[in-house]
């Protein structure tokens, strides 16, 4: 038996320690995300606009009791005098805010007039159920217009109480949520489809190129090795490539500078090396006797690709997929020089906006930093990249078990 | 018979005329593909060099105060970038010099010493870290790393700026290139002839004695291809580190709690018109950035190639 050699023992010791490092880390980044993110992720996230929008309207008579058969929880206080109800909530800044829960067919507050000058004046408002009251005014029975609602630190219940005992309202001051991320969502799925439908095409076709064509041509080194040098191109850099190489293609369909476009042609480039690469190993691994089978029967070469080749490769080509879209879905740096960083709610395509990482990086710089709102965001993020890893281990595990 | 025969030869003539347009198609993929990297450098260095030409628009820039300029202010259109190249070198070598060993070490564990169940935990937990997306890490660094680097230097007595500081920008950097290093070291450890190995223990080598002097050696090419790839991510890194690297507006910047500006960050700083000598510089930068990473390669491969003649 050999002696334990004391640098050995620290050495090993040092081995175990640092490969401890990475699992720590992980965890860390994990636990705090989600701790600091969780409370702000809730449904409304995904189908609420950023940006909340102001409404300022008078409020017509109205001399009749709305009765409402509807159930209400213990948290909503209806007013029978005007056929609304009212709850507390959260936004997603975590403050108390008063929503609409409930509007009757028949209220006033389905006949609102926009009374904020400017194009929308006059017009008619429609209050929704989840918009936020800030101030409802109201006139006493001694002809005096006083108001209600949050703005005098008035819950729910407060306000229905105190708008009850009113002769008539006057105006309210209500606006719609804020603070989600339904227009980033739609973008990213926008930038989804363009990236790819430019990319996977290509990259295909380069990787079918590369390995059925010309495996051993003069110029195959050389074409593989500078679609290689992209990967080492700092994402950065593919964004300033962007502006100046692709923007005059989108220019052509009429976009006037940032765009979804934009960034989705910029995207195309940034992933064509991994598209290559994953779709060039699975077309490796088909057995050369399958080519030979198909050509033995009187296929030409391109028949062969089409039916036979691309077929079998077809798992590949999806774990490309994947892998593309978790590239996509985390990509900033490139987006922020080709889609810019406003936030857009109604997002277009020759139109600037942001993605999910984007508009993570927008609020992170913006002047009052919604920390929480970012960290909901990471979550989401993590989430969707996690489930495509396990997707592509899945995958690439049915592919080895196929031949 | 000779109908059948006159139709045959048509679908042959049609078979390889269709042959030749795939090809073509393919062949057409091929080319765009491979000169995008091509097109990429010609567009960054004519619009990086064009604020430097005396038809410059905006009026031309002195080529030689933008080199070695130590000051960078937007504000007064004073734009130097020696000390955003030094505190780029910086940042990036140091972060290397954190989690280079980290990442060997944990890509020997995995492949050579851990038992096949905690090896695979750690090689996906390597694997996830490789996916988390920058901005990600960036909302981390500004929630974790910058407070803690806050609160340690408040114990140190050391002044910050609220944490933003280069420390910050190096413990984020390591955390980013930690998983590219470790994924390829494992590749190249795995990769390694398993006789070098069983003529070490032939001669009497412990197995420590025998990964470390034997396997790591063996790897090395393709742990230094991570480490070069590391440093390339280091260098590139933009969201992450602009979130947390404060962006001093003269440098270069040594002290660790000091507030810093590397080249990405600058890039994204105040981005708001994208016309103008401001816009136009930061691809000078860019062009700049390229020329780095080129460099510091060359530099890594250089590095590589001395250790081997120690070694051999």
């Amino acid at each position: 038996m050999r002696k334990l050699n004391i640098k050995d023992i620290i050495l090993d010791g040092l081995t175990y320690l640092f490969s401890s490092v990475s699992i720590l880390i992980l965890i860390t980044i994990f636990i705090f995300i989600f701790q600091r993110g969780f409370s702000s992720l809730n449904l409304g996230l995904f189908t609420s606009p950023y940006w909340s929008q102001n409404y300022y309207g008078t409020i017509p008579e109205s001399n009749r009791i709305f009765e409402s058969d509807v159930n209400f929880d213990k948290n909503e206080f209806y007013s029978e005098k005007y056929g609304i109800a009212l709850k507390d909530d959260f936004n997603a800044r975590n403050e108390v805010i008063v929503v609409i829960s409930y509007i009757h067919p028949d209220s006033p507050f389905n006949q609102l007039i926009n009374a904020s000058s400017g194009i929308n004046e006059g017009k008619l408002i429609v209050a929704e159920e989840g918009m936020i009251v800030n101030k409802i005014s109201y006139i006493t029975s001694n002809g005096i217009t006083r108001s209600a609602g949050p703005v005098l630190k008035q819950n729910a219940e407060e306000t229905i109480k105190t708008i009850n005992q009113s002769i008539q309202l006057d105006s309210a001051f209500i606006q719609t949520q804020g603070g989600g991320i339904m227009g980033s969502l739609i973008a990213t799925l926008m930038l989804i489809f363009i990236s790819l439908a430019i990319s996977l095409p290509i990259g295909i076709m380069t990787a079918i190129y590369l390995n059925e064509y010309a495996k051993y041509g003069r110029f195959t080194p050389w074409i593989r090795s500078s679609i290689e040098l992209l990967t080492g191109v700092p994402s950065i850099v593919f964004g300033l490539m962007g502006v100046l190489v692709l923007f005059p293609i989108t220019a052509i369909f009429g976009a006037n500078g940032t765009s979804i476009f934009l960034g989705g042609l910029t995207l195309s480039i940034i992933l064509l090396p991994t598209i290559i690469r994953t779709t060039e190993e699975s077309l490796k691994v088909v057995p050369d006797s399958f080519r030979e089978a198909s050509h033995s029967l009187g296929a030409n070469h391109s028949q062969t690709i089409f039916k036979i080749i691309i077929p079998a490769a077809l798992p590949g080509i999806l774990t490309a997929t994947i892998l593309s879209i978790g590239r996509i879905i985390g990509e900033s740096a490139a987006l922020i020089y080709t889609m810019g960083t406003y936030i857009s709610d109604k997002p277009e395509l020759l139109k600037g906006a942001t993605s999910l990482a984007v508009q993570i990086w927008s609020i992170m710089n913006g002047d009052q930093p919604n920390f929480g709102l970012a960290s909901a965001i990471s979550i989401i993020i993590l989430v969707i990249v996690l489930g495509m890893n396990i997707g592509v281990k899945v995958l690439t595990r049915s592919k080895v078990k196929q031949w | 018979m000779n109908n059948l025969s006159n139709e045959y030869k048509k679908l042959n003539i049609f078979k390889t005329y269709q042959d030749l347009f795939f090809k073509s198609l393919f062949f057409v993929s091929a080319v765009i593909s491979s000169l995008m990297i091509i097109i990429i450098i010609l567009f960054i260095a004519q619009k990086g060099i064009s604020p430097f030409l005396s038809n410059y628009q905006y009026g031309q820039q002195n080529i030689a105060s933008f080199l070695t300029g130590m000051v960078w202010r937007q504000d007064q259109a004073i734009y130097g970038v020696a000390f955003i190249i030094i505190n780029t070198l910086i940042s990036g070598f140091a972060s290397l010099l954190v989690a280079f060993p980290i990442s060997v070490l944990t890509a020997l564990f995995v492949v050579k010493i851990a038992p096949k169940p905690i090896g695979n935990l750690i090689e996906s937990a390597i694997e996830i870290l490789a996916s988390i997306p920058s901005v990600v890490y960036g909302v981390f660094a500004v929630g974790f790393i910058v407070p803690f680097i806050q609160n340690l230097a408040n114990l140190l007595r050391i002044q910050t700026a609220g944490g933003s500081s280069l420390l910050a920008v190096i413990l984020l950097l390591s955390i980013m290139i930690l998983p590219t290093i470790t994924s390829i070291s494992i590749t190249a450890i795995k990769a390694v002839d398993i006789d070098l190995e069983k003529a070490s223990y032939a001669l009497g080598a412990s197995k420590t004695q025998t990964n470390f002097k034997i396997v790591l050696n063996s790897a090395k090419s393709g742990i230094f291809a991570g480490a070069i790839l590391g440093l390339g991510r280091a260098f590139g890194e933009a969201t992450a580190v602009s979130m947390v690297a404060g962006n001093k507006m003269f440098g270069p910047t040594f002290n660790l709690f000091d507030i810093t500006r590397t080249m990405t960050s600058t890039m994204l700083a105040g981005l708001k018109e994208t016309t103008g000598l401001d816009y136009d510089i930061r691809f000078s930068v860019g062009l700049v950035l390229m020329g780095v990473i080129l460099i510091s390669n060359l530099a890594i491969n250089f590095v590589k190639n001395r250790i081997g003649k120690n070694h051999a």
